[in-house]
């Protein structure tokens, strides 16, 4: 499948319907909920509708602000995902790998624990506290990756990995001594929970993930050719320390901000590049678009799932993800890869 | 002729050990030099150093007369195309998608081919035989093929000179002399400067008009290459003694070894 030499149009064309998809199916998740609510009220206009719409205030008022927040978030991890994977030519790397969400682990947990609750600019204090402490932990890493070895994505990685198992540790210290009054609320944190938030930060949070996501498509291209390792890509004139700092910086970016909105949500990272890798081959020009685009339908859907599976009460969106995540990817596996033949 | 590759005094070194030491030697456009040597005694360190991937510790290497420490990477890439030895198995690029990367210097802003680019693309894959499996994934190439494709991406880049790190190793003989025919054909019909690390000391005899044989402690010897190779060069290079024939008035060499049937 999409074996046929890229053109812009036809990456144009895929990701309209890819879009369109995406609008699809935010517009049916919308209606799904707790509350049934009827497409008539909702599109009535406000003079026959009037201030006591209920169901208009729950469509735009809460429904449509969350799954655009869910929408974001999956989009920013997919899309880190995608880029990490290049660049680290690993794999197994998701955007969590760099330290990003001990650190912003660590940040939500200070906030909760210390008790600290201001708002600023519509944020909460956990969502500014974890943004700093996924930036900060990013930094610490790249930092130390930078002066422990010559070959600079190994120790990368081996930094991510020592200073994610220092702070999860650190996590799980602060947690043993928390009061249950507390746990809740960072135990749905860790495992990633999507909650309604203001429309300031929502649409703070839109524009810098799809800035974000513009700058990491600009270098796509030279991502493919990255992944034929540092020297190749030198020879065939890619500038690889430019590449390297633009790709970790903003995958880092948006996930700090995805992080910091939903809290650790696994899998989306790792397993929707995957996903859009087997079925529509490993060009990033397409992969990362698409990734992105189809990381936030797979979010948009886990979010309804989670908001209705044990309705009236939520469950953390993070466990959506894995459960359904794991089979349906396994699915690609065995559908796509030549590898496993004998499932065919 | 113009001078194209300039080599000076270079030297270097991993750490403290020596690998070059005290080399020149010059490259005129359109010549297909060779360099040979046993193992160990830094042909592929010197040609990570022609094309910028390593640093020279003494000395310099110009190219168009002018020094590769002030090429960037950009500019370097539409003079030196580089086939490397070892396949680094990546994503799962099919032959076309591999080839295009070449034109990576070429492209606008987003990184799609022009017109100009795509046929730059098709003639490379016409001119190494790989169009008929352009399509496919390049990780189900046996290793002829594959080195074919790395030849293709080389030529679609478009540059005066390129550089072959041992380009037929692990090749049977109708590919080994295939990449050859290939080779000289670019040479002659495209005017390219081609660098090749070869062990095969008796191809390198038909094809390559000039040589650079090194040794493991830091000997050099450049010319013909009817003058740098003989029995006695050879064996002191080497340490391997050799029959030494004609064939097509082309010297070869014919190893023998301290034991006999």
């Amino acid at each position: 499948m999409a074996k046929e030499a890229l053109t812009l149009k036809r990456l144009v064309i895929e990701i309209a319907i890819c879009i369109a998809i995406l609008f699809a199916v935010m517009m049916l998740c919308a209606f799904a909920g707790s509350q049934s609510i009827s497409f008539e009220k909702v599109f009535m206009s406000d003079g026959a509708g009037g201030i006591g719409n209920i169901d208009r205030q729950i469509f735009f008022g809460v429904r449509i602000p969350r799954i655009i927040l869910a929408a974001i978030v999956g989009a920013a991890l997919a899309c880190s995902g995608v880029v990490l994977q290049a660049i680290l030519r690993n794999p197994l790397a998701d955007p969590y790998i760099l330290g990003i969400s001990s650190g912003a682990g660590l940040g939500a947990i200070i906030a909760i624990l210390s008790g600290i609750s201001w708002s600023f600019w519509g944020g909460s204090s956990i969502t500014a506290f974890s943004f700093v402490g996924a930036v900060l932990t990013v930094w610490l890493v790249w930092w130390i990756g930078r002066f422990t070895g010559k070959s600079q994505v190994t120790s990368l990685l081996l930094a991510g990995v020592v200073v994610n198992a220092f702070f999860s540790a650190v996590i799980m210290f602060l947690t043993s001594i928390a009061k249950s009054n507390q746990l809740q609320s960072t135990i749905f944190w860790l495992m990633g929970n999507i909650t309604e938030k203001s429309n300031s930060v929502l649409v703070t949070a839109c524009v810098l993930v799809i800035f974000g996501i513009l700058v990491l498509f600009s270098i796509s291209q030279k991502l493919n050719v990255l992944t034929f390792g540092a020297e190749q890509a030198k020879n065939l004139g890619v500038n690889i320390k430019h590449i390297r700092v633009i790709g970790f910086a903003f995958a880092a970016f948006i996930t700090a901000i995805a992080v910091s909105l939903s809290g650790l949500i696994g899998f989306v990272g790792l397993i929707v590049p995957h996903g859009v890798r087997l079925v529509f081959g490993p060009d990033h020009r397409r992969l990362l678009p698409l990734s992105a685009i189809i990381g936030g339908i797979f979010m948009v859907i886990a979010d309804t799932i989670a908001r209705t599976i044990i309705a009236p009460a939520q469950m953390p969106v993070g466990i959506i993800t894995a459960i359904t995540g794991g089979p349906f990817f396994l699915y690609l596996l065995a559908r796509y890869s030549r590898k496993v033949s004998w499932l065919k | 002729m113009s001078v194209t590759i300039k080599v000076e005094n270079l030297g270097f070194g991993y750490g403290p050990r020596t690998i070059l030491k005290d080399i020149s030697f010059e490259v005129e456009a359109g010549a297909f030099i060779a360099i040979a040597g046993p193992n160990g005694a830094g042909k592929s360190t010197l040609i990570k150093l022609i094309c910028g991937l390593l640093k020279t510790d003494n000395g310099s290497i110009e190219i168009h007369s002018r020094n590769i420490k002030h090429y960037s990477e950009k500019r370097l890439a539409r003079k030196v195309a580089v086939v490397h030895q070892e396949f680094v198995p990546g994503f799962d690029f099919t032959v076309a998608e591999t080839v295009a990367m070449a034109r990576t210097v070429y492209m606008g802003t987003l990184g799609f081919e022009s017109a100009e680019d795509k046929n730059a693309i098709d003639k490379a894959l016409r001119l190494t035989d790989t169009l008929e499996f352009a399509s496919r994934s390049i990780s189900q190439l046996s290793g002829g093929e594959r080195q074919r494709v790395f030849i293709a991406r080389a030529i679609a880049q478009d540059t005066d000179i390129l550089l072959l790190d041992e380009p037929t190793s692990f090749l049977d003989l109708k590919h080994q002399v295939g990449i050859y025919d290939l080779l000289k054909k670019m040479q002659k019909e495209k005017g390219k400067t081609i660098i090749c690390v070869t062990h095969d000391i008796n191809l390198t005899n038909q094809y390559c008009d000039q040589s650079l044989l090194l040794s493991a402690e830091q000997q050099w010897q450049f010319g013909r290459t009817e003058d740098v190779f003989s029995s006695e060069t050879i064996e002191r290079f080497f340490a391997v003694k050799t029959f030494e024939g004609r064939v097509r008035e082309k010297k070869f060499f014919l190893p023998l070894g301290n034991y006999q049937q």
